[in-house]
C-alpha cells in the first residue's frame, strides 16, 4: 500500500490517499476505485474483498485499488468532502493547484493511469440497488460488463457520461465503467460479495489471474424503467432488489403514513428485474420508489 | 393597481402536509414585467431580506407602477426552514436543478414553475448571498456577451460588475436558463450584513427605474447616489488560495486596495500556533470578498481580488 496523495488536514494531521498495487511492473492493466462518495461502504467492502483475493492471486500485471478515496467523509458517514461539503465526483478532471476536491480528484486521475478504470459506487440512502454495471451502448465496457456476470448490464446512451470520474476518464481516452450496488450508509454484504465476485471474475476474463468462477449470465438490457410514486406518503414496497416481476405485478403501496390508509398501488407495466428498490419509506410525490430492469422486447 | 401574495406551486410532504412557494405581485397597469427572486438556496437570508425590503417599499408607492413586479422572497422554503443550501431530504441544489420537469419530484416541479414564471420577464434580478464560508463585498454577475444587462447592472448600486462567461455559470442553475439574468449578491453566507442590504435594496429599486416601472421620484434616495462600480472580467478576478493547511487569519480590509505584496492574512498551525504561511496579493486591485471561516485546506480560496 503507498500514499500517492497528502493534504494537510487541520487539526487532524493529513489527509492521504492510498492505493493498493497488485501484480508486476509495467503500465497498469485496472485501476478500481470506491469511496468518492464517503458513506458508500459496499464499494468499498467490495475492493476490501477483491484485495484479499489479489493477494494470493498475484495479477500477471499491475492493479490498482483505491478503496475509500473520501475518508474523511466516511469516517462521518457523509457522501461529500466534509470540509466544504463539495462533491469529489462532481470535482473531474481535477486540478492539481485548485481546492482541495478538485486537488483530489486530479490525484485520483492520475493515481489511476490504466488501460481500464472501474468506479464503485453504492445507491443513495434511501434506495437500494441491485448490483449492476452501466455501461454504454456498446463498445468493449459493454463486453468487460459481460465478463464481470453482474446480475444487470443496463446500456446506457454515451451522452450519460459527461460528468464524474467514469466521464473523466474516457476524457481521457481511457476505458471507463461504473458499477453498483447495494445501498448509501449500510453495508449490504450479498450485494458487495456479488460487485467483488464480478471485479474477479473481469480480472480473470481479461487474463491478469487464473480463476474460475462460474455465473450466470447478466441480465443485460437498454429499457430501464422508473416507478415514481404520484402522491407522496409512506411506501411500502411488495417486491425486493433481484427480483422477477411480470407485467401488472403489485411492487408496492403508498401509504397514508397517519393511519395507513392506501393511496396509490404501483404496479410493473413490463415484465423485468427488480433493480432498485426504495427502503426508507418517507416518499414525496414523484420521487423513485421502484426501478425495473425491463426484459428485452 | 394591486398587491397579491400568490402561491406558484405547493409542496406537498409525505406526511400529508404541505408548503407554498409564494410571489408577491405588484401590478399598475401596462408596463415592463420584472421578476426579483430570493432564496433559491436555504442559506441566502440577505436575499430574502432585500426582497422583503423592495416589496415593502413598492406596497406604499404601487399606484406609481406602469408595469408587473413579481417578488419571490425564498423559492427554497424547507432548506431556508432551517438555515441548509440544499433542498432537505433529497439533499439537491435547486439551483443545479433548472430547467426543472414539470412532472418530476419536487425541486425539479419547483425549477420548471419558476423558469416558466421569469421566462418572459423583461428583466429577471436573481438575489444570492454569499458562500457561508465568505464575506463578499456587493457584485452584480452577468454573462459577458449580454450588453442590455451589462447596461442595467451598471445602475445596481454595487462595487462590481462582473461579466462572466457562461461556463462559469455553471450548468442546471437560473441563470444558464436566463442569458439575460442579473444575479446581485455580496455579505456573509447565512447572514444578514450590516449596510448590504440596504445597499442591494437601492440596488434593485434603481433597476425599477433603469426598466421603466417605476418612475425615477419614486425612489427613496436621490440617483446620483448610486455607486459607479468597477467592471470586471474572468480574468480581472483573481483568487488567492492557501498552499498550506491550518487556520487562516485574514488581515486585508474589505474592498481595501492592495498592491502585489500586500498582506492579505497568513495561515497559522492550529494547534501549534506558529506561522505556516503568509498570503499576500499577488496582483495590485481590490479585495472583492475575503474568508470568514478560518479553516483552510491547501487549495482552500482564501480571498478573491478585483484587479485594476
Amino acid at each position: 500500500m503507498s500514499v500517492v496523495f497528502r493534504l494537510e488536514a487541520p487539526y487532524r494531521g493529513e489527509y492521504a490517499l492510498h492505493r493498493l498495487t497488485f501484480g508486476g511492473n509495467g503500465p497498469a492493466a485496472v485501476a478500481m476505485v470506491a469511496g468518492l462518495h464517503g458513506n458508500e461502504v459496499n464499494g468499498i467492502q467490495a475492493l476490501n474483498l477483491v484485495a484479499g483475493m489479489l493477494r494470493v492471486m498475484r495479477p500477471k500485471r499491475p492493479v490498482h485499488l483505491l478503496p475509500c478515496v473520501n475518508s474523511i467523509g466516511a469516517d462521518e458517514a457523509r457522501k461529500r468532502w466534509p470540509f466544504d461539503d463539495r462533491d469529489i465526483n462532481a470535482a473531474f478532471p481535477g486540478d492539481p493547484e485548485g481546492a482541495p476536491v478538485e486537488r483530489i480528484a486530479a490525484a485520483v486521475m492520475d493515481a489511476t493511469d490504466a488501460e481500464l478504470c472501474i468506479d464503485v459506487h453504492s445507491g443513495a440512502t434511501t434506495v437500494r440497488e441491485h448490483p449492476h454495471a452501466r455501461v454504454p451502448l456498446s463498445g468493449p465496457e459493454l463486453e468487460h460488463a459481460r465478463a464481470m456476470m453482474l446480475p444487470v448490464v443496463w446500456r446506457r446512451r454515451g451522452d450519460r457520461y459527461e460528468g464524474g470520474l467514469v466521464g473523466a476518464w474516457r476524457g481521457a481516452g481511457r476505458e471507463a465503467l461504473q458499477v453498483r450496488g447495494g445501498r448509501g450508509l449500510a453495508l449490504d454484504m450479498d450485494d458487495a460479495t456479488t460487485l467483488a465476485r464480478g471485479l474477479v471474475r473481469l480480472l480473470a476474463h481479461l487474463g491478469l489471474i487464473s480463476h474460475q468462477d462460474t455465473g450466470t449470465p447478466s441480465h443485460d438490457t437498454d429499457h430501464v424503467q422508473d416507478y415514481r410514486s404520484m402522491a407522496g406518503g409512506f411506501f411500502v414496497p411488495e417486491v425486493q432488489t433481484g427480483e422477477r416481476v411480470v407485467s401488472g405485478k403489485l411492487l408496492g403501496l403508498v401509504r397514508n403514513p397517519l393511519g395507513g390508509e392506501p393511496i396509490e398501488e404501483i404496479r410493473a407495466h413490463k415484465a423485468g428485474m427488480v433493480l432498485a428498490v426504495r427502503v426508507y419509506p418517507m416518499v414525496h410525490a414523484q420521487e423513485l420508489v421502484v426501478r425495473i430492469a425491463e426484459d428485452a422486447t | 393597481m394591486s398587491e397579491r401574495l400568490e402561491e406558484i406551486c405547493s409542496i406537498e410532504l409525505p406526511t400529508g402536509e404541505s408548503v407554498g412557494v409564494h410571489r408577491r405581485r405588484f401590478t399598475g397597469g401596462l408596463g415592463p414585467h420584472v421578476a426579483i427572486v430570493a432564496g433559491i438556496r436555504g442559506d441566502t437570508p440577505e436575499g430574502t431580506r432585500v426582497a422583503h425590503a423592495v416589496a415593502r417599499h413598492l406596497s406604499t408607492h404601487h399606484e406609481r407602477l406602469c408595469g408587473t413586479v413579481d417578488v419571490y422572497p425564498c423559492v427554497n422554503p424547507l432548506a431556508a426552514h432551517h438555515g441548509a443550501r440544499h433542498w432537505p431530504g433529497f439533499d439537491l441544489d435547486l439551483n443545479r436543478r433548472f430547467p426543472g420537469r414539470a412532472d418530476g419530484h419536487a425541486p425539479d416541479r419547483v425549477a420548471r414553475t419558476l423558469l416558466d414564471a421569469t421566462r418572459a420577464a423583461d428583466m429577471v434580478i436573481e438575489l444570492r448571498g454569499a458562500h457561508p464560508a465568505f464575506r463578499e463585498e456587493t457584485q452584480a454577475h452577468v454573462r459577458h456577451d449580454q450588453p442590455v444587462a451589462l447596461e442595467r447592472a451598471l445602475r445596481a448600486n454595487v462595487r462590481v460588475v462582473w461579466r462572466r462567461s457562461a461556463e462559469l455559470q455553471g450548468t442546471g442553475t437560473l441563470a444558464a436558463e436566463l442569458p439575460g439574468l442579473i444575479c446581485l449578491e455580496g455579505g456573509v453566507g447565512n447572514r444578514l450584513t450590516d449596510g448590504v442590504g440596504l445597499e442591494l435594496c437601492d440596488g434593485v429599486l434603481n433597476l425599477l427605474v433603469v426598466a421603466g416601472v417605476l418612475p425615477e421620484d419614486a425612489l427613496p434616495f436621490h440617483w446620483a447616489a448610486i455607486q459607479r462600480p468597477l467592471v470586471a472580467t474572468d480574468e480581472d478576478i483573481v483568487r488567492v488560495r492557501a498552499t498550506r493547511g491550518g487556520l487562516f487569519l485574514p488581515s486585508g480590509r474589505m474592498w481595501g486596495e492592495v498592491e502585489v505584496g500586500t498582506p492579505l492574512g497568513e495561515v497559522v498551525d492550529p494547534i501549534a500556533g506558529e506561522t505556516l504561511e503568509m498570503i499576500t496579493a499577488p496582483v495590485a486591485g481590490r479585495v472583492l470578498a475575503m474568508r470568514e471561516q478560518p479553516v483552510v485546506y491547501p487549495g482552500s480560496l482564501v480571498a478573491r481580488l478585483v484587479a485594476t
